[in-house]
């Protein structure tokens, strides 16, 4: 009897040993190190393809691309079969210039989670007009560039240089005081005063032409400034007022008596009086011939002194 | 005695994990607390409710807590987000996150765009807050503390949108545990609908009795914007708030350009918030961050001219190029200067008419300019942007709107009078006319040249990280950690 309670009691002591055993190993995973993996949350922010695009100033053939994929960082493009990348932002060219081009763009994570997104890129050829530069615009060469290579009757002698032009620098900014201009006075006019002396400004220049198939019209601005002398200032008016002629010329002219005989595209007649060094700034519209090829030209008839200054063309938008 | 300590023992445990059980025993609530459930009991406590929104466009000074972390500055670092994104300014220094704005370099991490978002939101929170206990005013004040709290909101989202894109839409308070409502960004659509929404309530139940809270002309003139601005624009609606705010009769140009920064709450203002200069409390910081060549602020200068802007005030800005920059020391003889500074928000005191040793007064940290939020010329120029709907014009009441605008800087009535205006003019006066007022970023992505114009200006300026995906800033990183991945980030 007193054996099989030593019996017992050493049971009880193995089973109790082993009960805290077991314990202290279930503690042990209990306070176990987390892995690096565990609690992590799986990404549910997944990558969205997305892209715009801007044709290149120069080029229209050449696209510029501009990524708006998010939260992504690989990319594969493919131009439609043309080429491909893994840039960011690509460019690429469509040498056969325009039409629709089916691009996709396929973006991924880290993860390798991907999204595709097809756009159709439009490849345009826009018509942008030839921009004109004038050869001594603000006549601070003199005459150069403004006079007819002959003129059968008449002077090659474009206008009287003066230092009495606009006080506007060719740029737009303000000189501070005069610039030189061009001049023309009672002896160099024109209409009334019609003679062998008479003045012509004249200069060709070549402008992007109006096409009649396909349709497609082109219009420039002919800009320029102007005074006229009031009768306070000096006394006489011409037979219809004083006043100055700027025209656009349908064609280049060699010899200056077929340009005075000419039709023009386009005539102005400035005729506002303010007063020396009180320049009023003209734009007269024109559209372009078929040939491209036109000219300038500026005379006056006038009883004062008259001036122009800043002479300029660009393409009307 | 044994089997008394077991009970004793036995008693003292149990009354141990009764009172570890209960909250109130660690987080007890201190008496001087304010809850907001018993706070709003009368109509004066939803008052300073309301008075407490603009606190939060307010902002904090730097100069008064210096940390970056825990304080909303309100509007006083928009410049940082909008000027210095334009082609107008940018930081003297490239050092610090400040100098990231200019050279299109901000990263989700950036602290001063953070706590923009952050200033903005605590707007909308506070708006929200006021508006769920608004019913305990008085009954006649009601509407009127309602649409002053929606037209703030209103102004809040209409920064984060125009800034940030598709954000949180949060029209009532919302708990840290509604985590959908939080971080799930709202189309740019959806949150322009609440936006006008929001201002339509303050054209119609506010007056004109304030310029530094919420009015009706404050309503009008914002809504007038938001309509230009909105993915589809509502150019009729914009024409009419802005006439409803001409006719008024209320607001009148100054005569003098000055005036408009100097004589506080003048003709011309519209909406302002408002600084109290030598109040750490109710100061503001910015007005010394634009100095630098004797620098009063905590940077080397911000908000430094860029010349760019210098030529368009020669050539079209007139009497308001000598009170809007000042060029010192060497840079004052050059034709266009490189570094000039901001002058139309000097600190009290200032005297800056010698250009090699400008003073700032007494407390320039601590300055009261106030922010001029919308004012008259603004909506003049707005009217003739309404009429011309993204087009040139020969409107003559587009053109007549314009020329006030311009003939009061000096330029004459007839001969300075365009016969067609073209968006670019526009444009070009805007620039002259609101230079430095946080208008430059947003007219150029409202009239669509944007892209064009930074473009152009980074390329020219060698900022080369500028692509078309830095119009839009990034979500701060913080509000995306807090998200646990429901909060989306911008193309990046």
């Amino acid at each position: 009897m007193k054996n099989q309670l030593n019996n017992f009691k050493n049971t009880l002591k193995i089973v109790l040993c082993f009960s805290i055993l077991a314990l202290s190993v279930s503690c042990e995973e209990a306070f176990e190190f987390e892995l690096p993996e565990a609690g992590s949350l799986p990404d549910n922010t997944l990558p969205t393809a997305n892209f715009d695009y801007i044709p290149n100033a120069v080029n229209f053939r050449s696209i510029e691309f501009n990524n708006l994929s998010t939260e992504s960082t690989n990319y594969i493009w493919d131009f439609n079969g043309l080429g491909s990348s893994t840039d960011k932002d690509p460019s690429f060219t469509f040498d056969a210039g325009e039409g629709i081009y089916p691009v996709t763009l396929t973006s991924k994570d880290a993860n390798e989670a991907s999204t595709t997104v097809t756009i159709e890129v439009e490849v345009v050829d826009k018509f942008v007009a030839i921009p004109v530069t004038i050869n001594n615009g603000d006549f601070n060469g003199g005459s150069s560039g403004w006079s007819f290579d002959n003129f059968t009757g008449g002077t090659t002698s474009a206008f009287n240089a003066s230092s009495d032009g606009s006080f506007t620098n060719y740029d737009g900014s303000d000189n501070g005081a005069k610039t030189k201009g061009a001049k023309w006075t009672k002896a160099t006019s024109a209409g009334a005063y019609l003679s062998s002396n008479t003045r012509y400004a004249y200069q060709a220049i070549t402008v992007s032409p109006t096409l009649t198939s396909p349709v497609r019209n082109v219009d420039y601005i002919l800009e320029f400034e102007y005074a006229i002398k009031t009768p306070a200032q000096a006394a006489g008016v011409a037979p219809g007022g004083n006043r100055i002629y700027a025209e656009i010329l349908n064609g280049h002219f060699a010899d200056g008596a077929d340009a005075v005989a000419s039709t023009p595209i386009v005539q102005f007649i400035a005729d506002e009086v303010k007063g020396k060094r009180v320049h009023t700034t003209v734009q007269q519209k024109f559209r372009a011939n078929a040939s491209g090829e036109v000219a300038i030209m500026f005379y006056a008839v006038t009883d004062v002194d008259v001036y122009i200054d800043n002479i300029k063309v660009y393409a009307a938008d | 005695m044994k089997k008394y300590i077991k009970f004793l023992i036995f008693t003292i445990t149990a009354t141990l994990f009764v009172s570890c059980n209960s909250d109130e025993f660690l987080n007890p609530l201190p008496d001087t607390v304010i809850v907001a459930e018993t706070f709003f009991q009368t109509d004066a406590d939803v008052l300073s409710g309301v008075i407490g929104i603009y606190d939060a466009v307010q902002g904090v000074n730097e100069n008064t807590q210096s940390s970056s972390v825990r304080f909303n500055r309100g509007v006083q670092l928009e410049y940082l987000l909008t000027e210095h994104r334009s082609d107008n300014t940018r930081s003297k220094t490239l050092e610090g996150s400040r100098a990231d704005f200019h050279r299109y370099i901000v990263e989700p991490e950036n602290i001063q765009s953070e706590d923009y978002y952050q200033s903005m939101y605590e707007i909308i929170f506070r708006a929200n807050n006021v508006l769920k206990y608004v019913a305990n005013a008085d009954a006649s004040n009601i509407n009127k503390y309602t649409a002053e709290a929606k037209f703030l909101r209103g102004y809040a989202y209409f920064n984060l949108v125009r800034l940030y894109g598709a954000v949180p839409l949060l029209t009532r308070v919302v708990t840290s545990e509604e985590k959908e409502l939080l971080f799930t960004r709202v189309d740019v659509a959806k949150v322009y609908e609440q936006i006008v929404l929001d201002l339509q309530e303050g054209t119609t139940n506010l007056d004109n009795a304030h310029k530094s809270r919420a009015s009706k002309a404050a309503a009008q003139g914002l809504l007038a914007k938001v309509y230009l601005t909105q993915p589809t624009p509502n150019y009729a609606g914009a024409k009419q708030m802005c006439e409803a705010i001409i006719n008024s009769g209320d607001f009148a140009l100054e005569t003098d350009f000055r005036n408009v920064f100097y004589n506080e709450l003048n003709n011309e203002i519209i909406f302002a918030i408002q600084y109290a200069s030598g109040d750490p409390n109710e100061s503001q910081g910015f007005s010394s961050e634009f100095t630098s060549y004797k620098r009063q602020g905590r940077q080397d200068g911000l908000n430094i001219v860029n010349p760019n802007l210098a030529v368009d005030f020669i050539n079209n800005g007139g009497n308001r190029t000598g009170a809007s920059y000042a060029a010192f020391g060497d840079d004052a003889n050059l034709p266009i200067p490189e570094d000039a500074e901001v002058i139309k928000f000097l600190p009290l005191g200032s005297d800056i008419s010698d250009t090699n040793l400008p003073t700032y007064g007494d407390q320039p940290g601590n300055a009261g300019n106030d922010w001029i939020i919308l004012r008259y010329s603004d909506v003049l120029l707005m009217h003739a942007e309404a009429v011309m709907q993204g087009n040139d014009t020969n409107d003559a009441n587009a053109i007549d709107s314009f020329m006030k605008v311009k003939v009061r800087a000096g330029f004459d009535a007839i001969t300075d009078r365009p016969a067609v205006l073209t968006v670019n003019t526009l444009l070009l006066e805007r620039r002259v006319e609101l230079a430095f007022e946080n208008h430059r970023f947003f007219d150029l992505l409202r009239l669509g040249v944007a892209h064009d114009v930074l473009g152009a200006h980074a390329t020219l300026k060698g900022y080369t990280s500028y692509n078309i995906r830095r119009l839009l800033l990034p979500i701060p990183s913080r509000e995306i950690n807090l998200s646990e991945g429901l909060l989306t980030q911008n193309p990046q």
